[in-house]
């Protein structure tokens, strides 16, 4: 049967979509702090980090999709563009912890 | 202009007593706001039995249409759900007060400044939206005060020459790169950066998250639509949820309709 974009929301119940959404959450907000991290350290800068930050995402919903089976329309209202983007609140903490190791280890002695 | 090759050698006490300090005392703070928010909310208001019956009556059929597409229940239980709930929003049995008497005197909402049901309701989204903005102006007080003067860190990204005068506030150079910046920057990174820890050890709906404060004007007029609803006219919502009935009805399809033709040919006969 063909299912359109509302009636594959349908089939999916919502205390899971809320438990998945939460641990896709924190799966990134983790990835995004890594990542800042490790920019710190290497002592990137400018287009650099920001670059490093992109592939983290990549590599992050990467594994996600592979988590998903290849099917992440089974378990995310979505689809697979909820699966890549990282939140914006993401970007915000990945500059944080970027400033942060890049400030201890190359800036202060 | 600026010699960006050259870097400045910082005191590794100003790392330690200015920058962890400052990420620690945010973080402390927002956790603190989140507790104090929990605290300050006043427990919801006891509803009479009528009037639960008569919002959940409500619910109740919007549940039975939200998926009436791909229906998991078989169609007779699905019609007589839907023809009871039908009728019973025509006799107006779920109604708070009874049925309706047939005059329309009971139809205008009370004002929502003098009803102390919708006041409650406001006053905590208020008392909410100024818990969160003190601690973030003594913070930023604070920082001010104490650490004005001196260049705290390097941002490793570049930026344009008219942030120049609000990060480096308090640092008279006209020609240090814009990179080095001054302890209220650092709040600031802070401020959007603690969003997402917030998130992880406070749970979702946490109050500390400073992105609802950009929200909450909107909030606060979204709960000041929904507050007028609160004595609103049952009966007319009762109707056109009825004709909302008759419509997903036509749009209602078992999702294990020829289920046994499915298997059959799933499984090759």
């Amino acid at each position: 049967m063909s299912a359109t974009q509302d009636n594959a929301a349908q089939l999916l119940f919502p205390p899971n979509v809320q438990y998945n959404n939460l641990r896709l959450y924190t799966v990134k907000f983790l990835s995004a702090c890594s990542a800042g991290a490790a920019a710190g350290v290497l002592g990137l800068e400018n287009w650099l980090g920001f670059a490093l930050f992109v592939f983290s995402t990549l590599l992050t919903s990467a594994c996600l999709y592979l988590k998903c089976g290849g099917r992440p329309a089974k378990f995310i209202p979505g689809g697979w563009w909820e699966l890549v983007s990282p939140g914006q609140e993401n970007i915000f903490s990945f500059v944080l912890v970027w400033t942060l190791f890049y400030g201890i280890v190359h800036v202060y002695d | 202009m600026s010699n960006s090759n050259v870097s400045l050698y910082l005191d590794p006490q100003i790392r330690d007593w200015v920058l962890f300090p400052i990420t620690l005392v945010m973080i402390l703070v927002g956790v603190f706001r989140h507790y104090v928010v929990l605290l300050l909310q006043s427990p919801p208001k006891k509803v009479p039995r009528a009037a639960i019956r008569e919002q959940r009556a409500l619910v109740r059929s919007q549940i039975l249409r939200a998926t009436s597409a791909e229906s998991p229940i078989p169609p007779t239980y699905y019609k007589s759900i839907s023809q009871h709930l039908s009728q019973a929003f025509s006799n107006g049995t779920y109604l708070k007060d009874g049925p309706p008497k047939g005059d329309s005197e009971k139809s205008t909402p009370p004002n929502p400044l003098t009803d102390p049901a919708a006041m409650d309701g406001m006053m905590s989204g208020m008392k909410t939206q100024m818990v969160m903005m003190v601690p973030q102006m003594v913070i930023m007080g604070w920082i001010n005060f104490f650490f004005q003067g001196f260049v705290l860190i390097k941002l490793p990204f570049p930026l344009t020459l008219g942030f120049k005068s609000m990060l480096q506030r308090g640092v008279a150079t006209p020609d240090m790169d814009v990179r080095w910046v001054s302890s209220l920057s650092w709040y600031f990174l802070n401020f959007f950066g603690l969003n997402g820890l917030y998130r992880l050890i406070l749970g979702g709906d946490n109050s500390a998250d400073s992105s609802r404060d950009m929200s909450t004007p909107f909030a606060a007029a979204a709960m000041a639509g929904p507050q007028p609803g609160q004595p609103q006219d049952y009966n007319k919502l009762f109707k056109a949820e009825r004709d909302n009935l008759e419509f997903a009805e036509g749009l209602y399809s078992w999702v294990a309709k020829d289920v046994e033709d499915r298997v059959l040919r799933k499984y090759g006969r």
